[in-house]
C-alpha cells in the first residue's frame, strides 16, 4: 500500500518546515535540492510548510519511502 | 535518437518536423534549417565508443516527445523565471545557457528559487567553445523555430508528459568529500575571497596553495541535505590571494574539498555499472571531467550526451553527469 501525503493542515507540514524536513532519509535530487533551499530561505514557516507540502502532493508516486516518514520527521 | 550524427542527418530530422535539442560546434549549427529545435554550441561529446572532440562536422541529437508535446522559447537573462512558470505541470524543460552570459551568472545564483522550482524539474547544459578558441568566439544558444542565436538568454524545450508517466532528474557523481576541513561562505558568489574554517577568516587561495590544491582539480564539494554538489575552480591565483568558480558558492551550505580522483573513467565505469539508465532520455557530462579524465576515446558505460561548461538539474552543476529519465 502506498504512502498517504498528510493533508496540508496536518501540523507535521511545520514540524518539518521548522528543522523536520532535514531528518527525512532520502537519495532523491529533487528533495534534497529543496531541502537545502528551505534551510536557506527567511520565508515564513507556513510559507515553507505549504511549499513542502506541494512537492510531496507533486512527487507522491515517486517518494513512497520520503513520504512514509513525514508524520515523524 | 540521442546521439552523435551528421549534420545532413540533423538536417533531415528537422525537415521530417522531428522535435530536437542539438548540441554541435557553430559552424554546425549554422548549417541547420530553421525548425523544431533548440541547440548550444559545443564540440564536445560523449558517444557510444567513448568521448570525442568534432569542431566541425557533427551535432548530438536528443529527440524530444512528438509534435504537441513539445514547445519551444527563448526568454532573455530578466526572464529566467519562465523556465520554470512556462513549464508543463507534468513534463520537464531542457533548457542551454550560454558560458559567461548574465544568463549563466543569473540562473547559477537564482535557479533554486524559481517558484515551482521542485515541481517542474529543469535539466540542460552549459554551451562553451573549443577549449582552443576561449577568448576569441563566444558560446551561443539557438532557437531553431525562429533561425535566431544567441550570447545571452536561455533557450528551452518544454515537454509535457501523459499523466502516467514523470521526470526524473538525477546525478552520477564522482567526486566524494574529504573528511577534513568544513569551509563556509558569508555570500553568494564566483569568486570568493575568504571562507570560514573551523571559526578562522581564511583566504580560500592562500589555503588551497597552501594544501598543494593550487591545481584546481579537486573540486568543493557542498553538502546538500547528504547530496554531493560540486564547484568547481575556474583559477587559483595565490599570489593575488584570488579564486573564480564556475558555479557560486552559497552562504548556508557546508563545503569540502573532495578527494582526489586517479580513474576517472574507471570511477565513472564503477557508478554507471549500477545506475539504473531505464527511461534515460538525456545526459550529459563536463568539460572538466573530459580533460582531467583523459576521456577523448574512452567510453564510461553507456551514458551519451554533449560535453559540457556546466550541466543543469533544478540548478546550476559543476563536474557532474547529469541524466533525465522518465518513468
Amino acid at each position: 500500500m502506498s504512502a498517504i501525503v498528510p493533508p496540508l493542515n496536518h501540523p507535521c507540514w511545520l514540524r518539518l518546515a521548522n528543522g523536520g524536513l532535514s531528518r527525512i532519509t532520502t537519495k532523491h535530487l529533487g528533495t534534497q535540492l529543496m531541502t537545502k533551499r528551505l534551510e536557506r530561505s527567511a520565508a515564513p514557516a507556513p510559507d515553507r510548510a505549504a511549499e513542502i507540502h506541494s512537492f510531496f502532493a507533486r512527487w507522491e508516486r515517486a517518494l513512497p519511502n520520503e513520504i512514509a516518514q513525514l508524520s515523524r520527521a | 535518437m540521442n546521439e552523435l550524427i551528421t549534420i545532413d542527418a540533423a538536417a533531415a530530422l528537422i525537415r521530417e518536423g522531428r522535435a530536437l535539442a542539438i548540441a554541435g560546434p557553430e559552424v554546425a549549427l549554422d548549417a541547420l534549417p530553421r525548425g523544431r529545435w533548440i541547440g548550444g554550441t559545443i564540440p564536445y561529446f560523449m558517444a557510444r565508443d567513448g568521448g570525442v572532440v568534432d569542431n566541425q562536422a557533427r551535432v548530438f541529437v536528443t529527440e524530444l516527445p512528438a509534435s504537441g508535446a513539445t514547445s519551444f522559447a527563448h526568454y532573455a537573462a530578466n526572464e529566467l523565471h519562465n523556465l520554470v512558470a512556462k513549464a508543463p505541470d507534468n513534463g520537464y524543460t531542457l533548457a542551454i545557457i550560454p558560458a559567461a552570459s548574465e544568463a549563466h551568472k543569473r540562473f547559477a545564483a537564482d535557479a533554486s528559487s524559481y517558484e515551482g522550482a521542485f515541481l517542474k524539474p529543469t535539466v540542460g547544459w552549459i554551451s562553451g567553445v573549443h577549449l582552443s578558441e576561449l577568448g576569441t568566439r563566444t558560446p551561443k544558444v539557438y532557437d531553431g523555430a525562429t533561425g535566431t542565436r544567441h550570447e545571452d538568454g536561455v533557450v528551452a524545450a518544454h515537454v509535457t508528459l501523459p499523466a502516467s508517466q514523470m521526470a526524473s532528474v538525477e546525478i552520477v557523481n564522482i567526486f566524494e568529500p574529504e573528511t577534513g576541513d568544513v569551509l563556509r561562505f558569508d555570500t553568494t558568489t564566483f569568486e570568493p575571497a575568504e571562507c570560514t574554517i573551523n571559526g578562522e577568516k581564511v583566504n580560500l587561495a592562500h589555503y588551497l596553495a597552501q594544501r598543494g590544491l593550487e591545481h584546481g582539480r579537486q573540486p568543493l564539494v557542498g553538502d546538500y541535505a547528504g547530496a554531493n554538489i560540486n564547484v568547481s575552480f575556474q583559477s587559483v591565483n595565490a599570489a593575488q590571494g584570488k579564486v573564480t568558480l564556475y558555479a557560486p558558492v552559497f552562504p548556508g551550505v557546508d563545503y569540502r574539498v573532495a578527494r582526489p580522483v586517479v580513474d576517472y573513467s574507471g570511477e565513472f565505469r564503477r557508478q554507471l555499472a549500477s545506475f539504473d539508465k531505464s527511461g534515460a532520455v538525456f545526459s550529459c557530462n563536463c568539460i572538466l571531467n573530459f580533460l582531467y579524465g583523459e576521456l577523448e576515446g574512452q567510453a564510461i558505460g553507456g551514458m551519451q550526451g554533449p560535453t559540457t561548461f556546466g550541466e543543469i538539474g533544478y540548478q546550476l552543476l559543476n563536474q557532474t553527469t547529469v541524466v533525465l529519465r522518465v518513468l
